[in-house]
């Protein structure tokens, strides 16, 4: 279960610049929760994202991780509950080291490293069948470095290390949106399987309306830093594409916001 | 070259590989570059030496190995913690271990001890005088080497390359990036501590400018290594090519000095060194980008 209470992060304070890219937001998203972030650009999702992660500091707030606070803690201690998938399919992998290697290190999130073999043998038999799930023949690579693969492969690789240990929470940032259509919809596909299978509360931001209704059960409409629209339930069922990019359009100019607070 | 000669080169190029070693882990393994170096090296031999006075060659070397990674240890920490420049980071280390250094010879700027017991001596009764010294310096180095390259396998070594490899994956991957850098820099420090007490053992001397230019020749003997044995390849070839590249540019030193070249101008030529072996690739490509022009 995740919670955010009244968190707000603002850039370049007390200048001209000042950019308040989260402001109160709250938001709660119980376990196995599957919730898709839109916005337009400059909305605000990526930094809510990051908030979360840790990546940037929040300034006043509180987020909680099944109870858990998680406002101050560092980025790398949160990152054992949470799995995180960037836009870039460069960020998530070491492109250097190959399949197994990056899969070794993924699987020992949350435990200590210690000077255990960092690839045992019988871990190598479940990273067979893992690979196996995503059908993409990177099973029989094993010993490949990464920067050799596509980046639908790696994204796809990438999602498969978020998640080898099961994460309490995990973030994507539009995570499909640097592959072509093809391969992003197999992306997604596995996303969905993997979520499912597993009960992840899951964050997902995209900028494919019709993605954000027909995956996970709730949807996130951010504006100018602010949640302005939260959609489940009967209300999302009946919630058309048209009708939702035309709410989604006019977040672009801050009447949107506006109407909605009214 | 007299057969002392090829002997000479030998073994000094496979001291100088070890500290390439040490420094392969900073500089390819982690992508850090450490200037820590010519401070750390000399740190080692003034260690070395101050025991070998005092008839304590095996003391000297192990705390010149706990002192290199205290060395390592404070660079990483000025990276992560104070958010100083890596570059920066190791010249102020290096700058504050000329004073140390001093301090551990007894503020003497060089020290020899001819006639003690060294590392070598016990070698020295049971193998061939040619052997005596080259024997257990590979032994040492390959025992050094293999337990790197072991401990790279591991979790954490796994930790420490990923660090190198993309910071952005390691710190979503719940690995404390700041801990790797500075567990790789004490690493790497440790060894080339440890090539500088074997070089002052080897040498029966230490001098407090000792290890002045070091970094740059471990750097060439990386570089040039690579450039022998092709970039691509794991970290086993990294090491395999650090070590080979040692020995050829101590070979191509001595070749140097015995056609008459003065040792002051060898700085020079170590400089000259880095700089082909860093642009042969781009020579490569000028050549071929020429050639595909020429035939379009
Ligand atoms: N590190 C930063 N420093 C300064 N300003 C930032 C930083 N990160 C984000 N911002 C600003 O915060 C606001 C929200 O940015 P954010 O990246 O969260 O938008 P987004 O909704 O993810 O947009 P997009 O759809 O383009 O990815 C923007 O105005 C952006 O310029
Ligand atoms: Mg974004």
């Amino acid at each position: 279960m995740l919670e955010l209470q009244n968190v707000n992060i603002t850039f370049y304070k007390n200048t001209v610049n000042e950019r308040r890219a989260l402001q109160n937001v709250s938001l709660r998203l119980e376990q196995g929760d599957f919730a898709t972030v839109i916005g337009s650009n400059g909305a605000g999702k990526s930094t809510l994202m990051n908030a979360i992660s840790g990546f940037y500091d929040i300034d006043s707030g509180r987020i909680l991780l099944d109870g858990e606070d998680i406002s101050y803690q560092k980025e790398y201690k949160r990152a054992r509950k949470i799995g995180r998938l960037f836009q870039d399919p460069l960020k998530g992998t070491a492109p250097n080291m190959t399949i197994e290697e990056n899969l070794g290190l993924a699987y020992t999130r949350g435990a200590r490293r210690g000077i255990t073999s960092g690839i045992k043998k019988r871990d190598h038999g479940f990273f067979v069948e893992k690979l196996k799930t995503l059908d993409l023949g990177l099973e029989d690579r094993l010993k490949t470095p990464v920067k050799l693969l596509s980046g639908g492969q790696r994204q796809a690789l990438t999602l498969l290390m978020a998640t080898i240990v099961t994460p309490r929470l995990l973030l994507l940032d539009e995570h499909t949106a640097a592959l072509d259509p093809k391969t992003a919809g197999k992306v997604l596909a596995i996303t969905e399987e993997i979520v499912s299978k597993n009960h992840i509360t899951t964050m997902m931001i995209t900028h494919n309306i019709q993605d954000a209704l027909t995956y996970g059960n709730k949807t996130i409409v951010m504006s100018g830093g602010r949640i302005v629209l939260e959609l489940s339930g009967q209300e999302r069922k009946t919630m058309t594409m048209e009708r939702l990019l035309e709410l989604y359009s006019s977040t672009a100019n801050d009447t949107f916001s506006d109407k909605m607070i009214l | 070259m007299a057969m002392t000669t090829i002997m000479g080169a030998l073994e000094l190029g496979l001291i100088l590989a070890l500290m390439s070693v040490g420094m392969f882990i900073s500089f390819r393994i982690l992508n850090i570059p450490d200037l820590t170096v010519d401070g750390s090296f000399t740190l080692g031999s003034a260690f070395a030496a101050t025991f070998a006075v005092q008839g304590q060659s095996g003391t000297g070397v192990l705390l010149a190995v706990v002192a290199g990674a205290l060395a390592g240890a404070v660079t990483g920490l000025l990276q992560t913690k104070l958010k100083i420049q890596p570059i920066l980071s190791g010249i102020l280390t290096m700058t504050a271990l000329y004073s140390v250094n001093l301090w551990v010879m007894g503020n003497k700027p060089n020290l020899s001890f001819f006639g003690k017991d060294t590392l070598f001596t016990p070698f020295e009764r049971f193998l061939p005088e040619l052997a005596a010294k080259i024997v257990p310096i590979l032994l040492l180095l390959a025992i050094v080497t293999i337990l790197i390259r072991l401990f790279l396998g591991t979790q954490l070594g796994l930790s420490l390359r990923a660090t190198g490899d993309n910071e952005d994956m390691v710190r979503a991957s719940s690995i404390n990036s700041d801990a790797m850098k500075i567990l790789g820099l004490s690493l790497s420090n440790a060894i080339v501590s440890l090539a500088g007490a074997v070089m002052a053992q080897y040498q029966v001397y230490a001098d407090i400018s000792g290890g002045i230019g070091m970094m740059v020749i471990g750097l060439a003997s990386i570089i040039v290594g690579q450039a022998l044995l092709g970039q691509k390849g794991g970290v086993t070839r990294g090491f395999v090519a650090a070590i080979t590249g040692a020995v050829v540019y101590r070979f191509i030193l001595t070749f140097a000095l015995q056609s008459g070249m003065a040792s002051n101008d060898l700085k020079i030529l170590s400089a000259a060194l880095v700089v082909i072996a860093i642009s042969i690739p781009e020579v490569k490509k000028f050549i071929q980008k020429r050639r595909a022009r020429r035939h379009a």
